[in-house]
């Protein structure tokens, strides 16, 4: 390209340029930024040109090659101009029919992106709900230029902004407008850019000042600068332009990490392309003015991004910090007074003076004006790199424009600022992000990046991963910085091998607020964010970890030990039983099985499986073990006599008498493992069978009765544990009387069956039924309840259980469960749902009742009614059900627990007919009568207890089960009465009620099947065979069949053994089996 | 010159005079160890510390290279520099525990306990050793090599080094390895004030890993004569 030689020749150019600019061409844009060409878009790019070539459609679709457009999730992605449609992660196929539909001028929708909510494809870019929130001011650059053209960048009306700045002829208006516009350092420090010009301005200097461009981005998960020299390294050559003209500079310094080689490359084309046109060098645009860049690579040290250590590094020496004052802007580079400005920095430069200062400045919040550009990475469903303006609410951006969690884990932190930022817990998302608000939250700007955590990320292991960085990062000159990391990273880690105690975290605090105090430059100053704010809002996981020994989050391996054994609140040996199965004991399985659990055949039916959720197959991307698949299968084949209960200590002498309220779960295994412990025990019961939930609320046809019944009949016997129907607490005798009675300990676990009530007029009528009076009428009565069409209004297990015994009774003819979310969010089991469905079932979501009529009010509103209901509404005295009037609900605002709220739509009430209405909503325990007992019971009608001990506010008196805890599932309540009864024992011995608690990690060893030389064929999970849809309607046989011997050993074969870690070097001879580790290793 | 307020006495100083300095001027005691008259400021133990400007936008610096500067307010002594000043003892006495000079400023600021793991350095970085090579004998035999945890100081690539006049003046100011200049006699380097510290002769086999950069040790070839 010819020179320019005046700022009229740039202007004619640029008019030229522009004027060439063809907006009608269909033209098909490849993103290739790093993460385009890592996600294969060369590929695409070789087709497209083949298919151009090979088809003749030259003069009919254009290409364009440019860099990073931000949707990093869904690269290799194809932007088509002019129609903007944009397509997710295109396949070589795929690309074929784009370039030729493209060439028609078509859109092909089924390669569209669709709407994760509605599941529609959405046409225009600009629509997508990643982009649709942005305000792209400069993102937007790098979808229209190709990166290694000068030209298009020009006829964008880049460059243009150099006539404004020269045109004005006074460097003090150019500083004058940058400080208008509010822009503040992009590199976290957020330092005012004008003012730092202007100091530079000041400096008198006679060897010349320099500018700086620091793009050494070195925080783990960040990459807006990598995006911005790759894509539109023009940009930041024109902001350095404008600067060195503002404050007199004459050298200009781009300082880029190695790492960036993409980003290296596109600049020097670009600082090329700028020189032969004059744009740099020697009296650029024919002016007086001359300013020229050069790039210097940096080695990759993470502290040389810090300005004094970074100034070091150009000089070629050793890259650490020393102490300011003499600030850079004082002495720089070889004692030139210097400006260091980031690369975000110097690509806002020419937006201000393309758009003007205060239109600038409109965008924004007060003191931080603008757009700022963040990479949102992590644990979220859209991840890439997006550009919002200052000050917008943290839930908006990792809800709304990142889509919120993956799958239906729950977004716990953002870590904000790199390794020197700190976490925001997830409730407080209204934060809004900007300098002074997240500085104030304890966490920093930093250069932006913006690293997502679920609930399967553990704080303190982010912490220490922080610190690990931070201790080889750290330059290591100041004493403090290099020891105080290294002690910090040594505490941490010993937390999360559960070697912490209390005093560890008094050390680390104090440690940390030394650091942060005595460090020298910025990056020890920040180095103790992480565990600052992870202890400031995360400190209950630092307690789990030191006081429980627990990972909740099941990523420290030292306490987790086999995940599956402390996933189950019984702290089942899962990976031994599976073991065993895979070497054919199949009653050695059930021997453990039954040691830890008095209730395998109903567990092995009803149980949430957590063992399943954190395998670490699961966890790795597999498929999990079916565990409860092949507990079934044991249960199924091994008769339970076979059981050998562990040598009894019910001679005792100090046994003692306990009365167990309550026949469920909790209650039966309190008085299982009490009876163990060697005391006597007598089990009260409200109902008529023992059982309590488990035989009224859990439907035949996924526990069968007489598995049931033969289970609790195993745990009962006349002489130690004995039970007593029929019995009410409250009605038929007090805990004092128990006491009376001699009776030395209470153990109260009558649940939660008490169930919620819409809250709605009318909801006594007939026909409206609660789910547990519905299905505890089936359950032991045998009345069928349900009848014509009916509705179920809830989300939960029992609205499922509830739905699909009332399609199973005969005078039903429709069932419609009603739940005022999304299916995502229903708590009922998955399979549960997805089985109800197949039965049948209608799914009607977002849908929440707002009205229950009587007969007599739907004929006023003119509703028609069937006529055989109408005489039977009547004659009752409060009416029949005759439908229910319900609203559609739509997404709205996400709540602190990422959840989006229904809201309801207005006009949007439909009417169903109904016959029978369940209400499903939820269930609280009904606990007047023990509140009248002096026992404290809170608002939500729960027992408040000791969570450690169990203990009430009565003395000798204990409680678990759901009364406690309010509805949950059927092992928790089992492991409550377990824990219960531990600590009665001791209460009777007269010993410490709580216990120490324990790391319960795998400490059997069990040789692992010999594994070939073959590779194994892939296998996939095991999943128990279904009885067919079409058998189950109106049937209530088991749902669930058990697996073969083949497909259980199969399954059990797939097994990690995440044990063998722990136990490998135990029981056998060590010194042979440590000394063959050792050789492989060497 | 410049007027400055040290522990509220106002003092005057010139341009360029460092805290440390000026405090020093007034009588007012500051520890350090990486800073030595003569060689140019380091600031890398951090022992120096004080409280500039006022609450609540003071700061810690170090005053060996902070520049007095015209009304500045400074505390060597505030609780604040007080609490940073004992850390920053206490994780020199988890790593250094042998040095004496350590050993003697913990015992001065009340140090009785490090809770830290043992360990049993020979070095602390402080430099003082480098800049003494560079600056006062013009050798730039030894500097720093590496970075974080991995820093150490040495000859470039262990390599025995050829413009090492073997001056010892690396190691006569060194705060932390008095332990290798008394070699045969270990017990001279323990003060015996820290009962709760262990001998590092009672951990580690004689000294052998703990040579000094100069190949030989004229001081350890003194000895053996």
């Amino acid at each position: 390209m010819q020179r320019l030689s005046s700022i009229t020749e740039l202007k004619t150019r640029q008019a030229e340029l522009a004027g060439a600019l063809d907006n009608d061409t269909p033209c098909i844009v490849i993103p290739t930024g790093t993460c385009g060409l890592a996600g294969g878009a060369g590929d695409l790019i070789r087709i497209a040109k083949r298919e151009i070539l090979a088809n003749g459609l030259a003069g009919k679709v254009r290409l364009r090659i440019t860099g990073c457009h931000g949707f990093c999730q869904v690269e290799p992605s194809v932007l088509v101009e002019p129609q903007r449609a944009f397509y997710p992660r295109v396949g070589l196929e795929q690309m074929k029919r784009i370039v030729e539909a493209t060439s028609r001028g078509d859109v092909l929708t089924d390669l569209l992106y669709t709407d994760p909510d509605t599941g529609l494809p959405i046409e225009k870019q600009e629509d997508i709900p990643f982009f649709k929130h942005q305000v792209r001011r400069i993102l937007a650059w790098n979808e229209k230029v190709d990166p290694i053209r000068i030209g298009d960048y020009l006829a964008h009306g880049g460059y243009l902004a150099l006539e404004k700045v020269f045109g004005a002829g006074v460097p003090g208006e150019v500083i004058s407008a940058v400080k208008r516009s509010g822009l503040r350092g992009r590199g976290g420090g957020g330092f005012p850019t004008g003012m730092k010009w202007e100091l530079l301005a000041r400096q008198t200097a006679r060897r010349g000042k320099v500018l700086v461009c620091n793009a050494d981005e070195g925080d783990p998960g960040a990459y807006m600068d990598r995006s911005l020299l790759e894509g539109n390294p023009h940009s930041i050559l024109e902001g350095m332009i404008i600067g060195a003209y503002a404050t007199g500079a004459t050298e200009g310094i781009i300082y880029v990490r190695h790492e960036y080689p993409y980003a290296i490359e596109h600049l020097n084309i670009a600082i090329k392309q700028a020189r032969q046109l004059g744009l740099l060098g020697k009296h650029i645009l024919g002016t007086d003015f001359s300013f020229d860049i050069d790039i210097v690579k940096g080695a990759g040290a993470f502290v040389c991004g810090e300005e004094t250590a970074l100034i070091r590094s150009i000089e070629g020496k050793m890259g650490e910090p020393r102490q300011r004052p003499p600030f850079p802007i004082q002495k720089g580079i070889a004692g030139k007074p210097t400006a260091i400005n980031n690369v975000e920095t110097w690509a806002n430069i020419p937006v201000i003076f393309r758009m003007g200062a205060e239109e600038f400045a409109r965008v924004g919040v007060a003191n931080n004006a603008g757009t700022k550009l963040f990479s949102l990475v992590g644990k979220i469903r859209n991840t890439g790199l997006i550009e919002v303006p200052m000050g917008m609410p943290l839930k908006d951006i990792v809800y709304g424009i990142g889509g919120g969690p993956v799958g239906k884990s729950k977004i716990k932190a953002v870590q904000t600022g790199g390794p020197s930022g700190g976490c925001i817990p997830a409730d407080q998302f209204d934060l809004t992000v900007d300098y002074d608000s997240l500085a104030a939250a304890g966490s920093i700007m930093g250069s932006g990046g913006m690293i997502v955590m679920d609930n399967n990320t553990c704080m303190v292991d982010v912490a220490r991963y922080f610190m690990n960085f931070l201790k080889d990062e750290s330059c290591g000159k100041c004493f403090t910085c290099r020891k105080g990391t290294q002690r910090m990273y040594e505490i941490l880690d010993d937390i999360t091998k559960g070697k912490g105690t209390l005093d560890h975290l008094d050390l680390l605090t104090e440690l940390a607020l030394a650091v942060k105090d005595t460090t020298m430059c910025g990056l020890g100053q920040t180095a103790a964010n992480p565990v600052l704010s992870t202890l400031r809002y995360f400190r209950n996981e630092y307690l789990n970890h030191v006081l429980e020994k627990r990972c909740g989050a099941f990523v420290c391996s030292d306490l987790v030990g086999a995940p599956c054994q402390s996933a189950c609140a019984l702290d089942t040996e899962a990976w031994r039983y599976v073991a065993m199965i895979e070497k054919g004991d199949f009653e050695e399985a059930y021997q453990i099985i039954r040691q830890a659990n008095p209730f395998p055949s109903v567990c092995a039916r009803v149980c949430d499986r957590k063992c399943e959720t954190r395998c670490n197959l699961a966890v790795s991307g597999g498929e999990a073990i079916s565990v409860r698949a092949l507990k079934r299968f044991i249960t199924d084949r091994i008769d339970p006599s076979i059981y050998r209960q562990p040598a009894s200590l019910n001679k005792r002498k100090d046994a003692g008498r306990v009365a167990v309220v309550g026949a469920g779960p909790a209650g039966l295994a309190a008085a299982h493992y009490l009876f163990l412990y060697g005391h006597k025990v007598t089990v009260f019961d409200a109902n008529e069978e023992p059982g309590g939930m488990l035989v009224s609320g859990i439907p035949t046809y996924r526990l069968p009765i007489e598995v049931l019944r033969k289970e609790i009949a195993s745990l009962l016997d006349s002489e130690h544990v004995t039970l007593k129907n029929n019995t009410v607490l409250g009605r038929d005798m007090t805990i004092d009387d128990l006491f009376n009675e001699g009776f030395k300990a209470v153990f109260v676990a009558i649940g939660a069956d008490k169930s919620q009530r819409l809250g709605l007029e009318g909801e006594t009528v007939d026909g409206i039924y609660s789910s547990m009076e519905f299905l505890k009428a089936f359950n032991l009565h045998g009345n069928e309840l349900a009848k014509g069409h009916v509705g179920v209004v809830g989300g939960g297990n029992s609205a499922v259980d509830a739905a699909r015994v009332a399609m199973r009774q005969k005078d039903v003819k429709s069932v419609t469960l009603l739940y005022r979310r999304t299916c995502q969010e229903m708590p009922a089991y998955a399979e549960e749902v997805e089985a109800a469905q197949e039965e049948g079932i209608k799914l009607e979501t977002l849908v929440s009742p707002v009205k229950i009529r009587y007969i007599e009010a739907a004929k006023a509103e003119g509703v028609t009614v069937e006529t055989f209901v109408e005489p039977v509404q009547i004659d009752a005295i409060n009416g029949h059900l005759a439908d229910i009037k319900c609203v559609r609900n739509r997404l709205g605002d996400f709540d602190s627990s990422g959840r989006r709220r229904p809201v309801p739509m207005p006009e949007s009430d439909f009417t169903i007919n109904l016959d029978t209405l369940i209400v499903a909503i939820g269930e609280t325990p009904d606990s007047a009568p023990l509140a009248a007992m002096g026992l404290d019971v809170d608002k939500n009608g729960r027992l408040r207890v000791n969570t450690d001990t169990l203990e009430t506010n009565r003395k000798g008196v204990f409680a678990g089960g759901d009364l406690v805890t309010g509805p949950n599932t059927v092992v928790d309540a089992i492991a409550a009465g377990k824990k219960a009864a531990g600590v009665i024992d001791r209460y009777l011995c007269g010993r410490e009620l709580a216990e120490p608690p324990q790391l319960k990690l795998p400490d059997v060893f069990v040789e692992p099947a010999a594994v070939g030389d073959e590779e194994p064929e892939d296998v996939s999970r095991a999943e128990p065979t279904a009885l067919p849809a079409h058998m189950r309607q109106k049937s209530f046989a088991e749902v669930e069949l058990s697996l073969t011997v083949e497909q259980a050993r199969c399954e059990a074969g797939r097994c990690l053994r995440c044990d063998l870690a722990f136990t490998r070097c135990k029981d056998r001879d060590e010194q042979t089996v440590c000394a063959s580790m050792k050789e492989e290793s060497i | 010159m410049i007027t400055l307020k040290i522990n509220g006495l106002t003092v005057s100083v010139e341009k360029g005079t460092t805290l440390l300095e000026a405090a020093q001027f007034l009588g007012f005691p500051i520890p350090t160890l990486c800073h030595m008259e003569g060689l140019s400021p380091y600031g890398a133990c951090r022992l120096c510390v004080v409280e500039i400007g006022e609450a609540p936008k003071s700061r810690l610096v170090t005053s060996c290279t902070y520049p007095a500067e015209e009304g500045l307010t400074v505390r060597t002594a505030s609780t604040r520099v007080l609490k940073a000043r004992k850390m920053v003892l206490e994780l020199l006495l988890a790593s250094c525990p042998q040095s004496k000079v350590i050993q003697d400023l913990a015992s001065a600021h009340g140090i009785r306990q490090q809770r830290f793991k043992q360990e049993h350095d020979d070095c602390i970085l402080c430099g003082r050793c480098v800049r003494m090579c560079e600056e006062q004998m013009m050798a730039k035999a030894i500097g720093f090599r590496s970075r974080g945890e991995n820093r150490s100081i040495g000859t470039p690539f262990d390599a025995k080094s050829e413009v090492c006049r073997q001056c010892g003046g690396c190691i006569y100011v060194c705060p932390a390895c008095q332990l290798r200049c008394t070699y045969t006699e270990p017990d001279k380097a323990i003060c015996g004030g820290c009962a709760n510290l262990t001998p590092p002769c009672a951990e580690k086999e004689q000294f052998d890993d703990m040579m000094c950069y100069m190949n030989p040790c004229v001081a350890c070839e003194i000895k053996k004569d």
